[in-house]
């Protein structure tokens, strides 16, 4: 009974997966899934693994972090974190404008910073255990993050890249994801908050409930802030909604035309003139 | 086509008022939002793509000749999860479109809503 019960519980799990398109397409007979999402997300306790750990693969997410504002999105007072930054920062700062930022040029976005599109997190696990935590990015552009979850550490010489070099550790229900090695060309949020190279932050996912993750991340930046600061956003997930193609190369054609006297980078360009 | 179209645009009636959702980037550095426009042409090709899918159009003048438009709509992914695809519009379909244009003056626009002759709204929502 036992047996056919489990037979019974593995071939409901396997249907949906039978029963999905080789690419993936919404049926439009159904609610779309921006519709799904407007209507917020679904209420329900913290899904959790059958040894007790919390789940947080089991859905995309969007949001837990800037894009537009690091300082007022990350819960900080107007001015606030302005006033930390160093006189090289804020003068470089002062100069920039959003058409030259990297995220128009199909650059990634770094850390904290997230995009409109969704998120998943992907643990592996190997004979070892768990060895690494990816977090694949549907935005800018089908980024993934590699969080080592095996207990290393940093090594001494970092090269500098976008993500950084991530180790991860779980602190009872909190996700801790601790990072160094950045390169200093991602921008924080449109409104251009520098960074430098010292750039180290220190990200705590705890997911709150079904539908909601709080991202509690510390960025202690010794190059370009004057004391480390922490900033909070939440993350929500959308019932039925899974990772897209996002190839922002294909067509961009930002700034090009538009702007008159565009200087900013161009990447992937236009397909017509 | 128009009956699966019409039924499609019926059935997302409810969700495609315009609600403003973060786009690939700040649309007013390339878009002035104080100069709305709106047009009617007949679709010349349709660019099922990101970070933006497009639309371009033939507008009559005057005089008799067309001049061809490159319509700015939200991102392929934002619009596949309004439910739209690559097949609601057609090479020869007659649409309006309503947006704000660029502030280099050429013949761009940032789409608000692109209308069918009934006045259905198609690829609307989620431009901003």
């Amino acid at each position: 009974m036992r047996k056919f019960f489990v037979a019974f519980l593995m071939t409901a799990a396997l249907l949906p997966l039978l029963a999905q398109p080789a690419s993936m397409q919404y049926d439009t007979s159904q609610t779309p899934i921006a519709a799904v999402r407007r209507a917020g997300p679904p209420k329900g306790p913290v899904p959790r693994l059958p040894n007790g750990m919390v789940d947080l693969m089991d859905a995309t997410w969007t949001g837990g972090g800037p894009v537009n504002d690091l300082e007022g999105q990350g819960g900080l007072k107007k001015g606030e974190l302005d006033a930390l930054l160093l006189p090289w920062a804020k003068a470089l700062m002062a100069m920039r404008d959003e058409t030259q930022e990297p995220h128009n040029a199909c650059l990634p976005m770094g850390v904290p910073r997230v995009t409109p599109f969704p998120y998943r997190f992907v643990q592996n696990y190997t004979h070892k255990g768990p060895t690494h935590m990816f977090i694949l990015h549907e935005g800018n552009i089908h980024s993934y993050r590699q969080i080592f979850m095996d207990g290393r550490k940093h090594p001494a010489d970092l090269d500098p890249t976008w993500y950084g070099h991530s180790i991860g550790r779980w602190e009872k229900d909190t996700l801790v994801i601790d990072t160094v090695g950045y390169n200093d060309k991602f921008w924080f949020d449109r409104r251009g908050h520098p960074h430098s190279e010292q750039l180290h932050t220190v990200e705590r996912w705890t997911r709150l409930n079904l539908g909601e993750m709080e991202n509690k991340v510390t960025i202690d930046d010794p190059g370009a802030y004057s004391k480390p600061f922490t900033v909070t956003f939440m993350a929500t997930t959308t019932p039925g909604d899974e990772l897209l193609e996002y190839i922002c190369q294909e067509n961009n054609q930002y700034g090009i035309q538009t702007i008159p006297g565009y200087k900013g980078p161009t990447f992937g360009g236009s397909t017509s003139k | 086509m128009r009956m699966k179209l019409a039924a499609l645009v019926a059935g997302l009636g409810l969700f495609s008022v315009g609600v403003p959702v973060l786009a690939h980037h700040a649309v007013g550095a390339e878009y002035d939002a104080s100069k709305t426009v709106k047009l009617t042409g007949t679709v010349t090709k349709i660019e099922w793509t990101n970070p933006h899918a497009r639309i371009y159009f033939d507008v009559a003048q005057a005089d008799g000749t067309k001049v061809n438009w490159n319509v700015e709509l939200a991102a392929r992914s934002a619009l596949v999860r309004q439910g739209w695809t690559a097949r609601t519009l057609s090479v020869g379909d007659s649409v309006t479109v309503e947006g704000i244009l660029a502030r280099s003056g050429v013949n761009m626009v940032n789409a608000r809503a692109v209308l069918l002759p009934g006045g259905q709204k198609v690829f609307s929502g989620e431009n901003q």
